[in-house]
């Protein structure tokens, strides 16, 4: 119980200072924000700025405020020359892209992994394994944003076997949904395979070791049996802590990725920010995505306690 | 205090101008400042549509159907026409949803549109149009005289709801609207305005709105309702913007049936070049637009050559790619900087290797057809010998070494374009650094505020040279150069007075040349315009306004959709 | 590479469940020996000739960056030619070159962002695994507020603010950029060096210096640093790599290295090569890729080879 009142409070403390860091960001803009992020218009306009902004309050005024619009979902305007539009307007959409895309990859990653793992595992040191393990190390050192540029082309061009671009809305169509976001998905979940299977795999000889599952064998029950029930339930703990903590490696390929494959997600939307200068909508989008990761990060703490009765009894 | 914030209001106006004026696509997301044109042909192209299958139309129009067309880029400023500032993205979608009251044909002659007719009196100082009978907008309301009368207002800055900041520049020789009756307006100009009509078209940026949209204080820019062949369904911005057929549509082929023949068409953004493209090839698109002339001569003239898609490219009428110079700064407020400029650069070369081999030198802002071209304006030609000469002259007078900051929008295609430029300088001794600015938009509002020495640039599309006023005019906001020279300044005007004929034509050459000898601008290439559609599209200019000679050529204003039909 | 068998050696870098350290990679080891092998001598040979041409690109004889070879333009073949063996870019000039000069920018800013990354993640890493108690908790918990922003979502942030100034210069954007990566590698080497310290700060010898009334800095620099060094150089090797990554991925996303002709990055070749590719002139995408992916295996290899020879877990707790 004390345990998880104290990470509670770590939590609120991290929100806090992520999303102080994210308040400020326009602060740290070279030269005065409001010329930087209205350079052409009038006083009057950067005047409005200011007084919506706070620039002018101290700061702990200026985080409150930003955060009470922060948490009623007011995200600030894009400020363009004839119109101011709510970033909150865009996130809607964009949202539920992104987070569809990693989940398909995390899926797709874990789907392949697994069974690469566990059979690796069984055969360590085997040729398939020696086989898998070098070409895991090989992926890791290829960048998401090379192996997205070749499969566009590759499969999506020249083959032509699946979309080289673009994204369909599952609502109007599911299959061309899944096409659409296939490649975006294998793009990002190549790195994603290497590192599980590796993982598991390693996790997997160790735990093979073990007595319980000496005894599991001794008892006669199939090897089959027991590499797939005893032996891979506890290393999937493991596979699902790094499942968890690997989000952060996720959203920065899918940031890439989607501005390869144009997908309208969030990552397209922070590229836009960035190359109109939207710094206001730069700030709430970095710290929508960092709350993103830290709520992602708490949950598969919570899954992983209640799962592992180990943990939960040593921590408890 | 007042003053400074008056400035500041006509300048923030100005950059929204841009926006409008921005063809300035200016420096579109195909990049500022590529080197351009289609023609993969030996011989210069004739200023027509050279190249290309010109629409095979394959028997008789079948109605039905529905059409996804990529666009270079999406409108993130929304379609509140007059105080919009649309790219050729935005003008092809606005050309889908609104009418203009003229529109040119196909040998570049204005012809009334929306308007029944459009006429000044003797010397051009008012102008009437009389609007068409029986057009009704989307949301059921008729057009009528009061209505346009609204929308010019609108324009001008006359009209309380709506705050335009680039058209109240462009349209500030009106002095006052009238509805004379229910069907006809009447334009009272403050001087002799012999080109005004062309106004009216405006790159398909001036289309009429209903009342209803030219009321709306929150959506006007999304709450799209014009006279157009298409209707707004839905548009999420980003990803599509879906119309479909205006049943009621006022337009008929010449056989009587009514037009638009599709039922839908959806606009999808694809920024990306080579997605775009991609797009195309794999079905998921069934027609695109680009000015990426690389694009066009390696990637989509071969597939139009196996016939698996259908490829019209043209610098008709087109824009031209340039250098703009910012004249009231170092160093290019010195003549022998600019010169030095203009020899150094192989234009040629620059379109070999950035254009793809298809595209013309240009000499000038206006292209053949256009009232004003010439073919040898006397421009500087390429020569590095004149180069060396004139960057020695410049040392000699300023005691310093010719340099110059590149200013340019930040995509691969702008940066490879800068690289190119920068070897090519490179051999003339002049040293220049490459200043990515960021999108379109960002490298707009450098240009806007003069904060650039050169930056690449493409505007001034085929149309009466008139409607270049306000981007040379002494102390107008987008005079992004700095231009001040008092010959130019008279020929402007000499040109917006006189009533047409040759003698107006003869000035506007004067100005071409003008321009040329003082070397405002490095003007590098024509811009060439591609669309490409999978072979069932069939039509894709449609008709053209009725009376004239066919569909206007020009691609890079945007194009009417309403003759599109689909075969098989 | 020797496949030694499993058990031992595994156990070694196998992770305590409940104990993970977020880098992805570093639960790989490749590295079952202690010996350094074919393949990592191939990788050190490799990252030699890389810090050569980082170096000293004159060694390399190839042409002047902007010297241009019409030839190739006349015809559009790009190809091979003798004195040119990766050929031409779209624009007639030398490829080997391009990638030569190219070495230097992407070197500079991983090795500097890494650098200044340890400097700084170390430290405090150090310091919050030797005293623990409230310090540990403030540090850690700046940590985890770093981890909790994605590090390339993060190092485009920080470039984007940065670069923000329009006039800002050449070197001052390949400052941003290194310092951009360089801040968001702060946490994760951090904790990584923290989670080492934790498990050397009581070890026996530690404890010693400290009876025998050894000053604190003395103790950390002479007795744990040296045995959390081996650690932190690993997970410098991977920094490095991941680094080499983020700078094209900046490039890719336009926050990059500035791409002028005279002085390119791996990263920049890529972003500026995407169209060419397309268009069947995959060469300079394909060169610059292969670079980086030696380049970034080399030093993934080398990474798992020290702590597997120095018996680093990555997290002890």
């Amino acid at each position: 119980m004390n345990n998880a009142i104290r990470k509670l409070g770590q939590l609120a403390l991290v929100l806090f200072l992520v999303t102080l860091f994210t308040a400020l960001l326009v602060s740290l803009l070279p030269g005065d924000p409001a010329e930087v992020i209205i350079p052409f218009g009038d006083e009057r306009d950067r005047e409005a700025l200011r007084e919506e902004l706070n620039l002018d309050d101290p700061l702990p005024a200026r985080y409150v405020a930003w955060l009470g619009d922060f948490v009623t979902g007011d995200f600030g305007n894009y400020y363009r020359q004839s119109i101011t539009e709510p970033v909150g307007d865009r996130v809607g959409d964009a949202a539920p892209v992104s987070l569809q895309l990693m989940v398909y990859a995390q899926v797709l990653a874990l789907l392949v992994a697994i069974p690469l793992g566990v059979i690796t595992a069984q055969r360590a040191g085997g040729f398939l394994d020696k086989f898998a393990n070098t070409t895991a190390f090989g992926v890791l050192a290829v960048p998401n944003f090379v192996l997205a540029l070749v499969l566009s082309y590759f499969v999506g061009v020249e083959l032509g076997w699946l979309p080289p671009q673009g994204y369909v809305r599952i609502s109007r169509d599911l299959v061309e949904h899944l096409k659409s976001m296939a490649l975006p998905a294998i793009s990002l979940a190549a790195g994603q395979v290497a590192v599980y299977m590796r993982l598991l795999r390693t996790d997997m000889v160790a735990t093979l070791q073990e007595d319980f599952i000496l005894m599991a064998k001794a008892k006669g029950l199939s090897n089959k049996r027991v590499l797939w029930r005893h032996a891979l339930r506890p290393s999937s703990l493991t596979l699902l802590t790094v499942a968890g903590l690997n989000v952060g490696t996720l959203v920065g390929g899918a940031l890439i990725i989607e501005i390869i494959f144009t997908l309208p997600g969030m990552g397209t939307l922070i590229f836009q920010a960035i190359s109109e200068r939207q710094y206001v909508a730069i700030q709430s989008l970095v710290a929508l995505i960092a709350i993103g990761y830290v709520l992602v990060n708490v949950a598969v703490d919570l899954l992983y306690s209640a799962l592992d009765p180990r943990i939960r009894n040593a921590r408890g | 205090m007042t003053s400074r914030t008056s400035t500041r209001r006509w300048l923030r106006l100005l950059a929204l101008l841009l926006g409008l004026s921005m063809f300035a696509a200016a420096c579109g997301d195909d990049d500022g400042g590529d080197e351009a044109a289609p023609d993969d042909s030996e011989q210069p192209d004739e200023g027509g549509t050279e190249d290309s299958t010109p629409e095979d139309v394959e028997g008789e129009p079948v109605p039905g159907g529905s059409l996804t067309y990529a666009l270079e880029a999406e409108t993130n400023g929304g379609f509140c026409l007059p105080e919009a500032q649309l790219a050729i993205s935005g003008m092809q979608v606005a050309a889908t949803i609104y009418d203009t009251l003229t529109k040119p044909d196909a040998d570049g002659t204005l012809q009334p549109f929306l308007a029944e007719s459009v006429e000044a009196n003797e010397d051009s100082t008012q102008w009437t149009i009389k609007v068409r009978e029986g057009v009704t907008f989307h949301d059921g309301t008729p057009l009528d005289a009061q209505v346009v009368a609204n929308n010019i207002d609108a324009y001008r800055g006359a009209y309380p709801a709506r705050t335009p900041l680039l058209f109240r520049f462009v349209f500030q020789d009106i002095e006052s609207v009238q509805v004379v009756d229910p069907m006809t307006v009447q334009v009272n100009m403050v001087r002799p305005w012999s080109a005004f009509d062309w106004f009216l078209w405006g790159s398909n940026r001036v289309g009429i709105m209903a009342q209803a949209q030219l009321d709306d204080p929150e959506n006007c820019g999304t709450n799209l309702v014009g006279t157009g062949p298409f209707k707004l369904d839905n548009w999420t911005v980003n990803e599509e913007l879906v119309a479909s057929k205006n049943p009621d549509y006022w337009r008929t082929d010449e056989s009587g049936n009514k037009l638009p023949y599709l039922e839908q068409i959806t606009y999808v953004p694809i920024p990306e070049l080579a997605s775009r493209s991609n797009a195309l090839e794999s079905g998921q698109v069934d027609a695109l637009h680009t000015s990426d002339t690389e694009q066009i001569a390696q990637r989509l003239q071969p597939l139009s050559d196996s016939d698996d898609i259908k490829l019209l490219a043209t610098d008709a009428y087109g824009e031209v790619n340039y250098l703009m110079l910012n004249s009231s700064v170092e160093p290019f407020n010195n003549k022998n900087a600019r010169l030095a400029l203009a020899h150094a650069l192989d234009r040629q070369l620059l379109i070999d290797v950035r254009g793809g081999g298809i595209g013309q030198v240009a000499g000038g802002p206006f292209q053949e057809g256009v009232t004003g071209y010439l073919e040898d304006t006397g421009f500087p030609e390429y020569d590095l010998a004149k180069a060396e000469e004139f960057a020695a002259a410049y040392q000699e007078e300023t005691g310093k070494p010719l340099s110059f900051a590149y200013t340019f929008v930040s995509t691969e295609s702008g940066q490879l374009t800068a690289q190119e430029i920068q070897t090519q300088l490179a051999d003339a001794g002049i040293d220049i650094q490459l200043d990515p600015a960021g999108d379109q938009a960002t490298t707009i509002n450098k240009a806007l505020a003069g904060d650039f020495q050169a930056v690449g640039w493409r505007n001034h599309p085929g149309a009466d040279p008139d409607t270049q006023y306000n981007w040379w005019a002494e102390g107008s906001p987008v005079n992004f150069g700095r231009i001040s020279d008092p010959e130019l300044q008279r020929l402007l005007d000499e040109g917006r007075e006189a009533p047409l004929g040759e003698e107006r034509d003869a000035i506007y050459e004067d100005l071409n040349r003008r321009f040329a000898e003082e070397v405002w601008n490095v003007w590098t290439s024509t811009t060439v315009w591609a669309i490409a559609t999978k072979p069932n599209v069939q039509n894709i200019l449609g008709y053209g306004p009725e009376g004239g000679s066919g569909p206007f050529p020009g691609l890079g204003t945007g194009h009417d959709v309403a003759g599109v039909w689909l075969s098989e | 590479m020797p496949e030694v068998e499993p058990t031992a050696a595994i156990l070694d870098v196998a992770t305590p469940s409940g104990s993970i350290e977020p880098t992805g990679d570093t639960e790989l080891a490749v590295a079952r020996t202690k010996r350094l092998g074919v393949i990592g001598w191939l990788a050190i040979i490799w990252l030699v000739l890389v810090a050569l041409m980082a170096a000293v690109p004159s060694l390399f004889p190839v042409p002047e960056l902007t010297e241009r070879f019409p030839d190739s333009l006349r015809n559009r073949d790009f190809g091979p030619t003798s004195g040119h063996p990766l050929g031409f870019d779209t624009s007639g000039r030398d490829l080997l070159s391009k990638l030569v000069h190219g070495t230097r920018a992407s070197m500079i800013v991983s090795v500097l962002a890494v650098s200044f990354g340890l400097v700084i993640g170390g430290t405090l890493g150090l310091i919050a695994g030797y005293f623990r108690g409230r310090v540990d908790t403030i540090i850690t918990n700046a940590f985890n507020v770093g981890l909790a922003i994605p590090q390339l979502v993060l190092a485009l942030t920080l470039a984007a603010v940065f670069a923000s100034d329009a006039n800002a210069g050449y070197g001052q954007r390949v400052l941003v950029v290194t310092f951009a990566i360089g801040f968001a590698s702060i946490p994760i080497l951090g904790r990584i060096t923290r989670a080492n310290t934790l498990t050397w700060a009581n070890r026996e010898f530690v404890l010693a210096s400290k009876t025998i009334g050894a000053k604190t800095p003395r103790i950390l620099i002479r007795e744990v640093l040296p045995n959390v060094a081996p650690a932190m150089f690993s997970i410098a090797l991977l920094g490095i790599a991941v680094a080499i990554v983020v700078e094209g991925g900046l490039a890719l996303l336009g926050v990059g290295i500035p791409a002028d002709i005279t002085s390119p990055s791996w990263g920049n070749l890529i972003a500026t090569g995407r169209s060419q590719m397309l268009l069947g002139e995959a060469g300079q995408v394909m060169a610059a890729s292969t670079m980086v992916f030696f380049t970034v295996l080399s030093l993934n290899y080398l990474g798992d080879v020290v702590r597997a020879r120095f018996d680093v877990r990555e997290s002890a707790l």
